[in-house]
């Protein structure tokens, strides 16, 4: 009986990590065959070198600007400040002022028309604007990228407070909880996943934020490198910067999923069963 | 040895007719929109210690208007209100309120959200969880204590939400629609226990229900209300002994009476 269960378990699995394989094998053929494809092209003369490079040139441009001169890893650096800083400032500021804005009705309506115009402005082109402000440096950069990090949160905590359940509120009120526990305790883990939805577009665009006030006033960090090698033609160089922050990007936006599920774990079956193991055992110890 | 003596002091309440008046309104109307619309005209009565009664009407006959009166959740317009003698101004510790819906914090375990209350008012002590769980048990969800409210079906949220409301330490109960979302099976079940928890427990108990037969079958007084504008048309005792068991509700004693209340209802 027990065995049967086992089996009949196990078959269904074992099938589909075979499938599993089977398409890993081929996204690896097709993947390669492009690449080859390319490498072939770009030999044979096909294609404009100018454009595209070999894929073997962009390998060894790879190995060059991280190994042989390691001239990117401190343009990386750079950058990778500016996105941390400018989105952690920004969506600070953004959450705290929709907290405030959400507690008083009063502030909320007399804000809400500089909060429409702002929005409707669109937020890189008040980048030349900063620069003029703050000048070239390091402070105008970041300041650019908590602009564009500052809305979605704002926008996402404020919409998650005024949504709150109505019921739940009224559970509070006659639970007779004062104004911090029912913002502590309610308000803001059940706007928890709006805000970090909000999070989550602002880090997405944090990046490009922080790449565009490189491309307007820099002179450090992996915009300026990607214009200084597109302007002096070293394709190689530039794909392999590009493909640099396409990886940036993606180990960015992992992260965030990643994080989303560990707080907003009421969201996630196997998060929630591990949370109810954990304390089933505690309570159990303290026994 | 606690329910003990509650049952003792419920019984007693039925035995004495003279139990101490726990919620006494007189004349309490509410209005909206600076008296134009009546949502409820003047009301009378009174609620012994230890009393169940049920509020029945169909929608818009100011049921759950009263109930958030007597919670303290709205203003009255009109007439005096007094819960253990004192005028309500507002929520009080001793008045609990369940909803139609459970309203759980999802990112609380069952047991989390049993102890909110208690986590208001004051520090939680480990008696605090031992009582918590002793009420999930009560309740029937000894094996859910770490379970999420996502987890657990409709049923089994609605009989946190209970439990929650025991450990208020609350001795007037009050309940707007707490199984209207449930189906019929699930609804009768919980019906069951819940007259047998606050019979445990001694509390006094206003439930709010637009199905006539829940109404009679749980009550010792049923609060017949009519709408357009809500009127607190009649109050009808029911007689029938303690314990009472679903085989009540086939009998022609109750079925008569379930007549009498909606011919109150009827001219409606």
């Amino acid at each position: 009986m027990a065995l049967a269960e086992d089996i009949s378990v196990q078959m269904p699995g074992a099938k589909r990590a075979g499938l599993d394989m089977d398409r890993v094998a081929k996204h690896l053929a097709i993947f390669v065959g492009l690449i080859a494809l390319w490498e072939i092209s770009a030999r044979a003369g096909w294609l404009n070198p100018l454009m595209f490079p070999r894929p073997s040139a962009i390998v060894q441009s790879f190995y060059v600007i991280y190994i042989g001169t390691g001239n990117a890893w401190y343009h990386l650096y750079i950058t990778l400040t500016e996105v941390f800083i400018g989105f952690l400032a920004g969506s600070i500021l953004g959450i705290s002022l929709a907290v405030v804005v959400g507690l008083n009705p009063i502030v909320r309506r007399f804000l809400q028309p500089y909060i429409i115009v702002l929005e409707a402005t669109p937020r890189i082109a008040v980048g030349p604007l900063i620069i003029a402000a703050l000048g070239f440096g390091f402070t105008a950069k970041i300041a650019i990228v908590m602009l564009v990090c500052f809305f979605a949160p704002f926008v996402n905590t404020l919409a998650g407070m005024v949504n709150v359940d109505r019921s739940a509120l009224e559970l509070f009120r006659s639970l007779r909880a004062n104004k911090w526990q029912t913002f502590r305790k309610l308000m803001l883990p059940d706007a928890a996943p709006t805000i970090m939805a909000g999070l989550r577009l602002a880090m997405a665009s944090a990046l490009s934020g922080a790449l565009v006030a490189e491309f307007i006033s820099s002179n450090e960090g992996m915009g300026v490198l990607l214009d200084r090698y597109t302007g002096s033609l070293n394709m190689g160089s530039a794909f392999a910067t590009l493909l640099s922050l396409t990886l940036l990007g993606f180990t960015i936006f992992k992260s965030m999923e990643w994080l989303e599920a560990k707080l907003i774990y009421w969201r996630n079956d196997d998060a929630m069963a591990r949370i109810s193991a954990r304390k089933r055992v505690q309570m159990k110890g303290a026994k | 040895m606690n329910a003990m003596s509650n049952a003792n002091a419920r019984s007693g309440a039925h035995t004495q007719q003279q139990g101490d008046i726990v919620i006494k309104g007189e004349g309490v109307g509410k209005t909206f929109g600076n008296g134009s619309v009546v949502a409820l005209e003047g009301a009378d009565f009174e609620i012994k210690r230890g009393e169940f009664v049920s509020l029945v009407g169909p929608s818009g006959c100011g049921k759950s208007t009263l109930l958030r009166m007597v919670a303290g959740l709205i203003e009255r317009s009109s007439g005096k209100l007094a819960v253990h003698g004192d005028t309500v101004k507002g929520p009080r510790s001793d008045v609990g309120l369940m909803f139609q819906r459970a309203t759980l914090l999802e990112w609380r375990t069952a047991l989390d959200n049993v102890l909110l209350p208690t986590e208001l008012s004051r520090k939680l002590t480990s008696a605090d969880y031992d009582h918590a769980e002793e009420l999930l048990a009560m309740v029937g969800l000894q094996d859910f204590t770490f379970t999420f409210p996502s987890q657990l079906s409709g049923g089994m949220q609605q009989r946190v939400a209970l439990a929650r409301l025991l450990k208020t330490g609350a001795d007037i109960l009050l309940l707007d629609e707490p199984f209207g979302a449930l189906d019929e099976f699930t609804r009768e079940h919980l019906n069951l226990e819940l007259m047998r928890i606050v019979a445990d427990v001694g509390a006094t108990t206003l439930f709010v229900t637009h199905n006539i037969g829940e109404a009679i079958f749980l009550a010792d007084k049923v609060m017949v209300m009519t709408p357009r504008p809500g009127r607190l048309a009649r109050i009808v005792d029911v007689p029938f002994e303690r314990p009472r068991t679903a085989e009540l509700q086939l009998t022609p004693e109750f079925n008569a009476l379930v007549a009498e209340v909606r011919a109150v209802l009827g001219d409606h």
